[in-house]
């Protein structure tokens, strides 16, 4: 008899816990509460228990019958709420009250995913003053004065001729190899600064990203392998990359990369000059000459170095066509 | 330069596919621009690159083409039977600067001037170089092919004592473009006993060339100190085919090639005769130098195992000659037209791009990780930057430089240091650099505005730059700006400053009012005395600039709070505060009544009624009403005989 009282109970909250429709709720307190329902046969057969066990199973019955009843109640509520709600009007479409947010530079951002890059194989990121002698953005990287690479008109001068704006980033690396004990891997994104009239692809201030790296052991393969590996996770691993003999006279042996054209797919176009391929950096091994001016034997120790313009990156990641719109505040967030 | 392809084919064979030779030549190290066709025929427009001066002629491009695909390369006949003197009949040449290295000079007589023969105008008009006459046109012809400038003069128009000497102040000449040309002491020229016959290297004189009515001839081929020459023809202009090659390091071996190439077409062409021997003078002949090439350091450098058999094969398609080879080096004899092979790191990078850079492997820096060295700085202007911008401010970038109607501005924020200028400014505006950063944003907000904004929140971290006791001095700094058309209320503006440096995990600042010249409700901040920024209002535009290495140092880490056991009591006082009271050392005051005074907080602010939420707070219990009468009635003592604060009867 208690067992029977057990099932009952469990079977009816079981079927209660299922219901979805208000006039099953009403279904269910009929099927067990109602007059002729399933608690009150099981009333109907106390009468046929011993007089001293009446009294316990009565409680059971009565226990079982509250429970069924509250469980019904909270379904009807439960029921009756949810219909409420759906029946309320609700717009989501209106718009939310405006959140400003902030916006990092479209350079920042670049330098950003860059940095991350590289911070993954192992380099630093570092920096150097813009405003620098002539020692150091020219004399110890191999570009004495009237160098056939280093051009007479190119860089702004603070004083002629011994302090000048950095024109590339490449001083950084002079003052690394003289400032740092190797082994480094470090990278560098600054502005750099040149003699020349604004037009949409050129300005007197440009953004570079440099990287050089100084460690017993490097060679043209690791250069190779770690600007692949740069290329492939920043600009896609499907680009095709080309990787040939060029010459800067801070390197030797020097290396150009070159990315596929996306604008015509390699078949020639405006932006490509034809060529199919756009010059994405310059790189190649540490000169030896800039080694033994930074105090090293060339045989003992070995770098690599790379520079990029960062400028027509940008451009071409966000669709902005004029580089002078990058820094002249036509930026519109 | 351009290099058409009937006459590469004169020296070298060439692949069937044009494509094929172009990837390799790029490969190379010779980058090919773009292709293109004059006379049907196809010309290669190449790259070159200031180290091959051995390039700028058909001849080096064609030595280049034979190393790379190993091919034959074909002689080039030359004059032979004309021996070397010091001296010429009827006319004395002297070197007199340092700068010269060797000079061959030969007379012709007996010329006969007429244009050229078609298959040299068409070469000259394939390249790009206008014909004149046959003599002109063979010294450009033979400069093409041999990468060796000459020059031809008038013999009758010239005096007897040449000389190769440098200018003299207030020396001139006319070049045969007409123009002139005011030489400094530091040109070199050729001249005779009256005037400058021709800028050395760089442009002939109109008086002295050769005309229809020329007769005899002195020509010249010469080698010059590179960078003197590179001085002078950016100095005046003069980037001429003769100039943009003896600017770049040319052999002074190529110098006889040349002249007996001129005379050897002289002759095949019978244009006039040559008049006794060669002048040379060349006081210190080049010769070969010699390297020693290792092979371990080849294997190190290049990451790329090569046989020594390889080497030697590629060593010997460069025309480099072979000494000696042992187990660990080879002793390798440079040739003289290789001016950029100096060093062994420069044979290696040989040998890789004849046998081609796709053959280095890829290796992703197996050695060991080093230390990550990135100073604080960076990270610090890292987390500026997501604080402004979780703050809704946008960042900017701009030229450091100062627009001349904003100049007044750039003196605001600085005492005793002057602007830093540029010397060669290439526009009025790329003149004086900023030493805030505050007239960089001012324009920017200036744009927002008649944009149409609504408000302007934005910043810059960059540099700002000024000279002081004869130094030359950057910093880093942070600019922000702030204005709103609607509600443009300074302690809006605060709100952010304060909710930035919180975020920077500064905690002890204090703002106080100041006297920054030139700024509107100017103030300092300061951390711990020192002051670490500063701002004010310029036009109608809330701006703030923070020193960020003063800033470096103190951040300190904020502890977390929790929330206490004990409930507070909560009340709102009313005061009346006499104007010109500074309302943040009324609330330090009454902050420093008691230690259960947890938070007092402005509310509310109404004529010279300032409202406070004040918050009694004990961590062991909760207070009772008397306690609290207690500290208000102290706070009231305080303020009243300090401040002359009286409360507001309701």
């Amino acid at each position: 008899m208690r067992e029977d009282i057990l099932n009952l109970k469990n079977e009816a909250i079981a079927r209660i816990m299922d219901v979805i429709l208000l006039a099953e709720i009403d279904e269910l307190k009929i099927s067990y509460l109602g007059r002729n329902g399933k608690v009150n046969s099981l009333t109907k057969e106390l009468k046929n228990l011993k007089t001293e066990e009446r009294g316990e199973v009565g409680i059971s019955i009565n226990e079982a019958k509250h429970a069924i009843e509250s469980a019904l109640n909270q379904k009807k509520n439960e029921i009756i709420n949810r219909e409420s709600l759906k029946k309320t009007w609700f717009d989501a479409s209106v718009p939310g009250i405006e959140y400003k947010i902030g916006h990092l530079h479209p350079t920042s951002i670049v330098i950003n995913d860059m940095f991350k890059i590289f911070h993954h194989l192992g380099f630093s990121m570092y920096e150097g003053p813009e405003i620098e002698t002539d020692e150091f953005n020219f004399g110890k990287l191999n570009l004495p004065k009237d160098h056939p690479a280093r051009s007479l008109q190119d860089a702004l001068y603070i004083q002629e001729p011994d302090y000048v704006l950095r024109t590339h980033t490449s001083s950084v690396e002079a003052r690394a190899l003289s400032d740092i004990k190797p082994p480094f891997r470090i990278v560098v994104a600054g502005k750099c600064y040149r003699e020349e009239k604004a037009n949409a692809s050129n300005n007197a201030m440009f953004y570079q990203f440099q990287g050089f790296a100084l460690q017993q052991g490097l060679s043209m393969a690791d250069l190779k392998g770690t600007l692949f590996y740069f290329v492939k996770k920043f600009f896609g691993e499907k680009r095709h990359i080309r990787f040939r003999c060029k010459y800067y006279p801070e390197v030797e042996p020097g290396a150009g990369l070159d990315l596929d054209c996306q604008f015509c797919k390699m078949k020639g176009c405006s932006v490509c000059k034809g060529r199919g391929w756009i010059e994405m950096l310059g790189s190649g091994m540490i000169h030896p000459i800039i080694l033994k001016n930074a105090g090293y034997n060339p045989r003992e120790i070995s770098g690599f170095a790379f520079g990029m313009g960062l400028d027509r990156i940008v451009m071409d990641r966000f669709g902005i066509s004029d580089i002078r719109s990058l820094y002249n505040g036509d930026i519109k967030y | 330069m351009r290099f058409p392809i009937n006459w590469l084919k004169e020296y070298v064979s060439l692949p069937d596919k044009l494509s094929v030779l172009t990837d390799r030549l790029t490969m190379a190290g010779h980058m090919l621009d773009k292709i293109d066709e004059v006379n049907e025929n196809r010309i290669l427009d190449l790259e070159l690159r200031g180290n091959r001066a051995d390039c700028y002629s058909i001849r080096g491009i064609a030595r280049e083409i034979s190393a790379i695909f190993d091919k034959q390369l074909k002689e080039l006949p030359l004059y032979q039977d004309t021996k070397l003197t010091h001296a010429l009949k009827d006319f004395t040449i002297n070197a007199e600067s340092q700068f010269v290295k060797r000079v061959m000079a030969i007379r012709i007589k007996d010329v006969k001037i007429t244009p050229s023969p078609p298959e040299i105008r068409r070469r000259l008009e394939e390249y790009g170089i206008p014909a004149l006459n046959n003599i002109v046109d063979l010294t450009n012809y033979v400069m093409l092919e041999t990468g060796q400038p000459m020059h031809a003069f008038d013999s009758e128009k010239l005096g007897k004592f040449l000389k190769v000497r440098l200018a003299k102040v207030g020396e001139e000449i006319t070049t045969f473009q007409d123009m002139n040309i005011k030489l400094i002491s530091d040109d070199l020229v050729w001249a005779d006993e009256k005037s400058v016959l021709s800028v050395a290297g760089a442009v002939g004189g109109k008086y002295h060339s050769i005309s229809d009515m020329t007769t005899h001839v002195l020509l010249e081929a010469a080698s010059y100190n590179q960078a003197n020459i590179r001085r002078t023809v950016h100095r005046h202009y003069l980037l001429t085919d003769a100039g943009i090659r003896h600017e770049k390091e040319l052999d002074s071996n190529l110098v006889e090639e040349g002249i007996k190439r001129f005379l050897y077409l002289l002759k095949k062409y019978n244009w006039g005769s040559i008049d006794g021997g060669i002048f040379d003078y060349y006081p210190k002949p080049v010769k070969p130098r010699t390297l020693i090439l290792n092979f371990n350091y080849l294997t190190s450098l290049s990451g790329l195992i090569i046989e020594k058999d390889a080497v030697l094969k590629i060593l010997k398609r460069l025309y480099f000659n072979i000494i000696s080879v042992n187990d660990n080096e080879i002793e390798v004899q440079i040739p003289t037209f290789r001016t950029d092979v100096e060093g062994q790191e420069d044979v290696i990078e040989e040998i890789l791009r004849i046998l081609s850079y796709d053959e280095i492997s890829t290796k992703t820096l197996a050695l060991e990780i080093p230390e990550n060295i990135t100073p604080d700085f960076i990270k610090q202007e890292n987390d500026i930057k997501n604080s402004l911008t979780s703050l809704g401010f946008d960042e900017i970038i701009s030229l450091p430089f100062v627009n001349p109607e904003l100049q007044k501005y750039n003196l605001l924020l600085s005492d005793k240091a002057s602007p830093i200028t540029i010397e060669n400014r290439p526009s009025p505006e790329i003149e004086e650099m900023r030493m805030t950063i505050l007239p960089s944003l001012i324009s920017y907000v200036t744009k927002i505005k008649n944009e149409r904004g609504e408000s302007a929140r934005i910043f810059e971290v960059g540099k700002i730059y000024y000279q002081k006791n004869s130094k030359y001095i950057e910093n880093r700094a942070l600019g922000i700006a702030y204005w709103n058309k609607k509600n443009n209320d300074f302690r809006k503006f605060k709100g952010y400053l304060e909710a930035f440096l919180k975020l920077m995990q500064i905690t002890e600042m204090q703002y106080s009012s100041a006297d920054n010249s030139g700024l509107a409700k100017s103030f300092n901040i300061r951390v711990k005395k020192a002051v670490i920024g500063i701002g004010g209002m310029l036009q109608d535009t809330y701006f703030t600039e923070i020193y960020l290495d003063k800033l470096l140092d103190n951040a300190a880490v904020i502890p977390v709070a929790l929330w206490p056991n004990f409930p507070p009591q909560i009340e709102d006082l009313t005061l009346i505060i006499p104007t010109k009271t500074e309302i943040g050392k009324v609330i330090a005051a009454i902050q420093s009544t008691h230690d259960q005074l947890t938070e007092v907080r402005l509310m509310d602010i109404f004529g010279d009624s300032y409202t406070f939420r004040i918050s009694y707070q004990s961590p062991n219990r909760t207070l009772t009403d008397s306690e609290v009468d207690k500290i208000r009635k102290e706070i009231f003592r305080i303020l009243r005989t300090k401040y002359g604060v009286t409360i507001k009867e309701n």
